[in-house]
């Protein structure tokens, strides 16, 4: 227990070590640096499978713009998570750079999220908010906390449902040794990939790659390709760390409508809930 | 052998039976307890039955269309209409005028259900996938796309919490699994026909796997400020065939129904936007 209890206690340290390593080396692929050799992860109870259970963030702010931006108030900057191209820099087609302009112009209004939408793949991974894996032997499964969307992964011995265009996508999966490379596919065009309004066509497609370089950094890469709107497949690479805190959770987070109109997500925690405020037709004395 | 099976099937219908008994033929985990895992669906039963309602109590799946109470209908061999529930008298009104507001179903706008309403959707139509370890056993409901991730240490329920879904605590006890689930934020609705419930909503549920293809499903809700005494239901989940999955519910995206609700309300002001 000892082992365990300094781990956990270090589990901080490392995680954030581990996530400036990786922005340092962002824009250089294949660093040796932020591949430490050797680390074996923990195993499920079938002593075989990776055990990637447990709750991750990505610390940075790259769902504002994965081709990076610079800081405002209260906003840390963050430099570009695509790792291909080398510059950092969407290959889009020009008429689908134009629609990405166009998106930024409008963003207040026109991102998907801004409508409490799901995220869609990969912009769920790098949000401001937690996700937690599911996990037992051949069972794979992702909750993300905002707007309690989530991913159940099937093995890839089956072909994709092709039949719908989803906003969380249809994905497929295999271990690559302890590699899960998740496949997917059946995405609508409507999702957005960050804040900043770049975007896919629904003839996108994104194999993901879910791998441990320490026990509590999860190193998170997706490869995107879309011949509608981008000129050659491109990949963006990020870093996620284990939520330490006792008693961290996932808290359920719905999206309403304020006074004003505004939707907004609200947290049950957050004191500013609306729900509270919203018991219009049917109050009651308040719980002791 | 007769008492013997007689007794095995009472167990099997009743709750509460034979609890520490561990029956060897059922798929376990490694450490123990019932594996609960796979994709499963509501064979029929609950409190939603098979009601489709509208807001002047019309239950579109009784046969004929018929007009109700809108407390649930039978059709198809479906179930009995449930029991009325026993609301007190101020309860009782407030529910006579939500049927009239059926709009207002949260899940019309694409709100988590609650428990148990998220299981206790009209039957067969929407599965819940079950995914469990030694510490906790988690359900993703594909309606609403609605989740819930139920730890299995019989810990506490935090203190400044309230959800639709509340806040799940289970424990097993013996081969059942026993889920506590309080803190809840007052906003649910039990069904489309104005059954409610408030924040002093409490759910006892037990999830119990009678044989590797079902699993009996049974709900204690009480609420003294809205029931008189408390609900029971009791339900099967079945298991889906393998080869299929989970489709993707999304609701709030691109959503069109709401109009359908009422003229009045939903109706003329989404189309007037």
């Amino acid at each position: 227990m000892t082992g365990l209890r300094a781990a956990i206690r270090l589990a901080p340290g490392i995680a954030l070590i581990a996530s400036i390593v990786a922005i340092g080396a962002v824009g250089a692929a294949g660093q040796s640096a932020r591949r430490p050799a050797g680390f074996a992860p923990a195993r499920l109870s079938d002593g075989r499978t990776p055990d990637f259970r447990g709750i991750w963030q990505a610390r940075g702010t790259a769902y504002v713009n994965i081709e990076g931006h610079p800081g405002a108030r209260g906003l840390a900057p963050s430099r570009s998570i695509v790792v291909d191209p080398a510059d950092g820099k969407i290959p889009y087609k020009a008429d689908a750079r134009a629609r990405r302009q166009e998106n930024y112009r409008t963003r207040a209004t026109a991102d998907p999220s801004v409508k409490c939408y799901q995220a869609g793949v990969p912009r769920a991974t790098y949000l401001a908010t937690p996700l937690q894996i599911l996990q037992s032997p051949g069972n794979f499964a992702i909750v993300y906390q905002d707007n309690h969307a989530f991913r159940v992964f099937h093995p890839e011995s089956r072909p994709h449902f092709d039949a719908a265009d989803w906003w969380m996508g249809d994905t497929r999966y295999r271990w690559e040794g302890d590699t899960l490379v998740a496949d997917v596919a059946s995405m609508t065009d409507q999702v957005w990939l960050d804040q900043a309004g770049n975007h896919h066509s629904t003839e996108v497609h994104v194999v993901e790659r879910y791998r441990l370089i320490g026990a509590d950094t999860l190193e998170y890469e997706a490869r995107i390709e879309d011949s509608v709107v981008y000129t050659r497949p491109w990949t963006l690479r990020t870093v996620l760390s284990r939520v330490t805190q006792p008693g961290a959770r996932i808290v359920e987070d719905e999206c309403l409508e304020d006074a004003q109109g505004v939707r907004r997500h609200v947290s049950p925690s957050d004191p500013r809930n609306l729900l509270r405020a919203d018991y219009s037709r049917w109050t009651r004395p308040a719980r002791p | 052998m007769r008492p013997v099976v007689l007794a095995a099937a009472l167990c099997a219908l009743v709750s509460g039976c034979g609890l520490s008994a561990q029956s060897a033929d059922l798929p376990r985990l490694p450490d123990g307890h019932p594996n609960l895992q796979g994709l499963w669906i509501k064979s029929a039963g609950g409190f939603q039955g098979l009601f489709i309602g509208s807001l002047d109590g019309t239950n579109f799946a009784a046969p004929g269309g018929g007009r109700g109470d809108g407390r649930g209908g039978r059709a198809g061999g479906g179930p009995p209409a449930p029991a009325p529930y026993p609301y007190t008298p101020e309860a009782e009104a407030e529910r006579q005028d939500r049927l009239k507001r059926g709009y207002e179903d949260p899940e019309a706008r694409c709100h988590i259900p609650g428990v148990p309403r998220a299981l206790d959707q009209p039957g067969g139509l929407y599965p819940v996938q079950i995914i469990q370890d030694e510490k906790q056993v988690a359900l993703l409901h594909e309606a609403m796309h609605d989740v819930r991730i139920v730890p299995t240490d019989n810990s506490p329920h935090p203190k400044t919490y309230w959800a639709w879904d509340g806040d799940s605590r289970g424990r097993w006890d013996g081969d059942t699994l026993i889920v506590d689930v309080s803190n809840f934020n007052g906003r649910t609705w039990l069904d489309m026909a104005g059954n409610f419930v408030d924040e002093n909503e409490h759910v006892l549920e037990r999830f119990r796997l009678l044989d590797r293809d079902t699993i009996l499903y049974e709900a204690t809700v009480t609420d003294p400020t809205v029931f008189v005494r408390p609900i029971e239901m009791r339900f099967t989940l079945k298991r889906v065939p393998a080869e299929q999955q989970m489709l993707e519910y999304s609701c709030l995206e691109g959503e069109r129904s709401l109009q359908h609700y009422t003229d009045e309300d939903g109706g003329r002001k989404r189309r007037a936007k």
